[in-house]
């Protein structure tokens, strides 16, 4: 089996063969010196080269991981090459309309904008209301503000689409 | 002793005052939300109350119900914690009337020493030094320059109306304070309405020190020594400790002394907090009183071995304190983090959500104040404090060492956590050597973020494990594990189905 990780920036290539009840890892083409188990659910003991790693891994609602190691928290998105109806294609949309979601549960307390109106990177959309907190939502790229799904007093959860930029 | 008491708060706070009466052998009553059923500290009661929606305005800071749930479950005292109705002073009168005891000080002392104006002229009577400047607007500018003069530039010229920065000027010399003055009245009548300001003298990178009080209600008061938070976001403490790393005995005996003389002249009892800033030349100027347990009493804990909350119910219920505590001297140091659900990457976002997964630190010198556990969803509707992490040591770099580590230990997955934040400041040069003030850390976030240490084996790490979830936890259906919601009218044809069998 054959993966490829987009992990910090980096696309890595992890190639996975099963011996036994040991995996056999390569990764970027070299063969590892390594030893994983997965000791408690989604929990990975991780030996390589005799350095002990533990990786939690949480599994987020857009398909990707989210990895803490004890020094760092990671993101990652892993694709198989043979099925590849990868998750990448939605990149090269990302460059026109862009959905904008909220980014955790809570109540819309203001919208900034209407349809039609022309943004600016950067400028605010809407405000939400969590935790006490109001946090700008602001436009990812310069536009017209397609749709706009968001009203004031709307209760929203995470990953909830709000407008539409153009 | 009490035979009940209803603790009417959420959270880690609750949680700590329902373990410290577990210790007492003291039954509790919890109260809670409809966002809150699930809540560790609805588990960990003996007993616990609904008192409404999710909404704290509907539920946690309405006194009414909390009074008719004390009564239902006949308890004779309540403890607010902190935050919501705690500095409120209508609970402790409707506790009077219903002569139920507030584990706290009476609605007099805490109205006298609690809002800001009322603790700053009490603080002047009691000799308590407080930011020298006119509390009143400025009527004469003359006469303000030469008070200015008097005080000693850098000065402070701020709205009297303001807030967020809004028609404040900083004045650093004589020749701009005229300037300063038209520029800062102008401000504030176009933002305000109100042109009026007034002067306060200008600390330079002051830290933040506080002392710690009791007071029984037979007359002692004593100290329990300081506590230095420094280490804020935005005025909101980030990072605790004790003792505070410029204290010195002569020093923390003033500063003691004072906070005794302020708690005495207002009349105070139980538990509660003088706040102070500190200047460069180790002056020491009144900023307010907290009349109530604080979110950072831990670390006072830690380094006294005493526990505030039980000498809270205790102080409630008539004790008196021992006559050695007005010579308490901590021993060791301590710290607190606070772990909060929030994303330190992304403009400190609130992050509510699943906990996925917990793992706590343990081993020597580590505490973990909680109020969350492993597949509880955080609700969006408080606070985002999830626990505290306290560490303390023989001295101040084994306190961070361990810290460290226990950082280390701990997870949580499925939401962000500033656990990030904590790593980058518990390496900073600064930090370590201890020269901070209250804007170090805002200052700090302006700066970039230096190269992360070095993680690349625990990346490799990361990217083999998580090819390997992938290949064994239905690798090529990347969703699957957060498939899209059932299908509502798959739910219905199914209940129609069950309606039909026999």
């Amino acid at each position: 089996m054959k993966y490829e990780v987009l992990l910090a920036g980096k696309t890595r290539v992890v190639e996975l063969l099963r011996a036994d009840d040991e995996w056999i890892i390569f990764l970027d083409g070299k063969e590892l010196e390594a030893s994983v188990a997965e000791v408690a659910p989604n929990t990975f003991s991780v030996l390589l080269n005799g350095e002990s790693h533990q990786i939690r891994i949480a599994p987020r609602a857009d398909g990707t991981l989210t990895l803490h190691t004890a020094l760092a928290e990671y993101y990652a998105e892993v694709t198989d090459p043979r099925v590849w109806r990868g998750r990448r294609h939605g990149a090269l949309e990302a460059e026109g309309r862009q959905q904008i979601t909220a980014p955790m549960p809570g109540k819309i307390v203001r919208v900034l904008v209407t349809e039609g109106d022309a943004v600016e990177t950067g400028q605010g959309l809407l405000v939400v209301e969590a935790m006490k907190m109001q946090n700008e939502i602001r436009s990812p790229k310069s536009g017209k503000v397609e749709k706009l799904f968001a009203k004031e007093g709307l209760a929203v959860n995470a990953g909830d689409v709000l407008a539409w930029v153009e | 002793m009490f035979r009940k008491i209803l603790i009417a708060n959420r959270g880690e706070i609750a949680v700590r005052i329902l373990r410290a009466c577990r210790e007492l052998g003291i039954p509790t009553a919890a109260v809670f939300s409809e966002a809150d059923r699930g809540s560790l500290h609805v588990r960990l009661a003996d007993e616990a109350y609904p008192i409404g929606p999710a909404p704290s305005r509907e539920s946690y800071l309405r006194i009414d119900k909390i009074m008719n749930v004390a009564k239902r479950a006949a308890c004779d005292a309540i403890h607010p914690g902190y935050g919501f109705l705690a500095e409120n002073s209508a609970l402790p009168r409707a506790c009077a009337e219903a002569g139920i005891t507030f584990i706290g000080p009476s609605a007099e002392a805490m109205e006298t020493l609690g809002a800001k104006t009322a603790g700053r002229q009490l603080a002047r009577r009691a000799e308590v030094p407080t930011v020298p400047g006119t509390n009143d607007p400025i009527e004469d500018p003359q006469q303000a320059q030469e008070l200015a003069r008097s005080m000693g530039y850098p000065v402070l010229l701020k709205a009297v109306a303001g807030g967020g920065g809004k028609g404040m000027r900083l004045v650093a010399k004589d020749a701009e304070f005229t300037a300063g003055f038209r520029d800062a009245s102008s401000e504030a009548l176009n933002a305000f309405g109100n042109a009026s300001v007034y002067l306060e003298k200008y600390l330079e990178k002051p830290r933040h020190i506080e002392i710690q009080i009791l007071a029984d209600t037979h007359g002692r008061v004593v100290s329990l020594g300081e506590r230095e938070c420094s280490v804020q976001r935005r005025h909101q403490k980030v990072i605790e400790e004790a003792p505070s790393p410029i204290m010195t005995p002569e020093l923390r005996k003033r500063m003691g002394d004072a906070a005794v003389r302020l708690a005495r002249a207002g009349g105070y009892t139980n538990a509660g907090t003088v706040e102070f800033l500190v200047d460069a030349h180790y002056d020491f100027y009144f900023l307010e009183v907290n009349t109530r347990l604080q979110v950072e009493h831990p670390v006072t804990e830690q380094v006294t071995g005493l526990d505030l909350v039980k000498l809270q119910i205790a102080i409630a219920a008539g004790h008196r304190l021992p006559f050695a505590w007005e010579t308490i001297t901590p021993r060791g140091h301590a710290m607190e983090v606070r772990l909060y659900a929030e994303d330190p990457e992304n403009n400190f976002f609130p992050s509510p959500g699943k906990i996925l997964s917990q793992h706590q630190p343990s081993g020597p010198g580590i505490r973990v104040d909680e109020g969350v556990y492993e597949g509880w969803t955080v609700p969006m509707d408080y606070d985002p404090l999830l626990s505290k992490l306290i560490a303390w040591g023989n001295s101040r770099e084994e306190t961070i060492a361990r810290l460290r580590r226990a950082l280390e230990e701990y997870s949580i997955t499925g939401i962000k956590t500033n656990t990030t934040l904590f790593r980058r400041i518990l390496a900073e040069p600064d930090f370590l050597k201890a020269e901070i003030h209250t804007n170090w850390l805002d200052e700090l976030l302006q700066r970039p973020h230096p190269a992360a240490h070095d993680d690349s084996n625990g990346a490799d790490a990361a990217a083999v494990a998580a090819a390997i979830w992938q290949a064994t936890h239905n690798g090529n259906s990347p969703a699957s594990s957060n498939a899209a919601p059932e299908s509502e009218w798959k739910r219905e044809g199914r209940r129609r189905q069950l309606e039909r069998l026999p």
